[in-house]
């Protein structure tokens, strides 16, 4: 994994891309709503597209493989977090 | 008379003090406490009573700060300690090193159970203030301590369920003095940082000593002031402490609570797969339905439009039926009224007269002429008989 470690190390959610909470609560809403059978055709079909641009999304999120753990350090410190070394055996 | 050898009164309080420290090994006392009271200095002072007698004790402030609190008076306690003697005061009393209440963890206990109280009735313990844990969380905050096996249990169930997920740990010493405040300022940290969706607080198992940080009132307080959901997961060899009460979820052990804050990947794949299916299923659904709906309307259009034809094709078939059936009652009413008018008319008729030999005169205007005046002298007549007319004229004068 890579901690480019530059400016913004606290780094933040990436704000461009729905986490898989928000997808798979979207995921959620188009189905019951292409179940329920309450849209027009048109509607459906493009809820039925971002239905299916939401489950790539969430698949590509399942695949990773690697666990990124990282450790928050004390006040004041800079960079805020930095990945902790496990002993892992 | 020898010389008598004159003492300070230091030398004789220095004298009983090591006569009383050299000949009494440590003991341990019960009794009950009175007039508790922590110095400024940290350092304790009490009274260890029974019915008849009572024993000043002295409690310092290494040996005070592991005590969970402040036992309260009329309290029965065990104490170990030492005798020895205050030479300022020549007073002599027990240095206690350790202070158990009704039972080896009585004080801990009592000091559980106050602390309960408190919190409960603050209403940090009521049910709907637990928050619901987030499903899926990006970030996985952990407060404990980095050299404990809690932290390698957590991060081997995180990896193995969901490795797409971030842990943030926070590192605390977890027992021992300091280490209440240590999980307290790390649960702030974590929280205010702002980077993690659920926080799991905990330790591996211990007594209810080892465990103790858990049942300090400044964790207690950051836990219910965290701004995310705080999964307590507390190794437990008792029952319970503190957090596991004020967070919104309490786990048995470490492992539990990574377990309560990610959801398994495989079922997650699983589920994608099938909300794929049900979402093409369902389109598929809406279009066949969208077919059925327009055939079905079709046939109904088509059966509406029939449907209005026909009562109106009926009425008129109805009303022509009718007429018909009307003319002809009518034709067949009147054919009989005929014949009966013309068997009436039959008896009525002249001619029937006339066929029994009567004649009727008839002038040639056709008027029956009824009297002699009628028949003027050369006038013409007929005169009707039962089959035919004979024309007559009147001749002379009657």
């Amino acid at each position: 994994m890579t901690d480019s470690g530059g400016k913004d190390t606290a780094q933040r959610r990436d704000n461009t891309a729905p986490s898989l909470e928000g997808r798979l609560k979207r995921l959620e809403e188009i189905v019951r709503s292409l179940e329920a059978a309450d849209l027009d055709m048109e509607s459906a079909l493009a809820v039925f597209e971002e239905g299916v641009e939401h489950v790539r999304g969430a698949e590509a999120t399942l695949r990773v493989a690697e666990l990124k753990v990282q450790e928050l350090l004390g006040p004041g410190e800079d960079p805020m977090i930095r990945p902790l070394e496990e002993n892992r055996e | 008379m020898t010389s008598l050898r004159v003492w300070t009164v230091t030398q004789v309080n220095r004298a009983v003090r090591t006569l009383l420290e050299d000949t009494i090994e440590g003991l341990w006392i019960t009794g009950e406490i009175a007039n508790w009271t922590r110095a400024q200095s940290g350092h304790c002072y009490f009274t260890l009573k029974d019915d008849r007698a009572q024993l000043r004790c002295a409690m310092f402030k290494t040996e005070a700060q592991t005590l969970p609190m402040d036992p309260e008076d009329g309290t029965t306690v065990r104490a170990i300690g030492g005798l020895t003697l205050y030479e300022a005061r020549g007073e002599y009393q027990l240095v206690v090193r350790r202070l158990e209440a009704e039972g080896a963890e009585g004080l801990w206990r009592q000091a559980f159970e106050r602390l309960r109280l408190q919190l409960e009735a603050e209403g940090l313990l009521a049910p709907e203030r637990k928050r619901p844990l987030p499903r899926f969380p990006e970030a996985v905050g952990v407060v404990t301590s980095l050299a404990g096996a809690a932290l390698a249990d957590i991060l081997t169930v995180v990896r193995r369920r969901a490795p797409w997920t971030r842990v943030i740990v926070r590192g605390a010493r977890v027992q021992g003095e300091g280490s209440g405040e240590e999980v307290a300022e790390a649960i702030r940290a974590l929280g205010a940082s702002g980077l993690v969706d659920v926080m799991i607080v905990g330790r591996g198992g211990g007594s209810l000593e080892d465990l103790w940080a858990f049942n300090e009132e400044v964790v207690a307080r950051a836990i219910a002031e965290c701004p995310v959901p705080v999964i307590s997961a507390v190794g437990h060899e008792v029952d319970v402490t503190i957090s596991d009460l004020v967070a919104d979820f309490r786990a048995p052990t470490p492992s539990a609570g990574a377990e309560a804050a990610v959801k398994d990947g495989e079922g997650l794949a699983e589920g994608l797969v099938v909300t794929r299916a049900r979402m093409s299923g369902a389109l598929r659904a809406m279009t066949f339905r969208r077919r059925e709906v327009l055939g079905v309307r079709l046939g109904q259009l088509r059966r509406a439009g029939a449907g209005l034809i026909r009562p109106r094709r009926e009425a008129v078939n109805q009303s022509g039926d009718r007429m018909e059936r009307a003319v002809r009652k009518l034709a067949t009413r009147n054919r009989a009224r005929l014949s009966e008018l013309a068997g009436k008319m039959d008896v009525l008729s002249p001619l029937a007269t006339l066929s029994r030999g009567y004649a009727l005169p008839q002038g040639a205007d056709g008027s029956i002429l009824r009297s002699v005046e009628a028949f003027e002298e050369g006038a013409r007549f007929s005169l009707q008989v039962s089959d035919g007319a004979v024309p007559c004229e009147v001749r002379g004068e009657s």
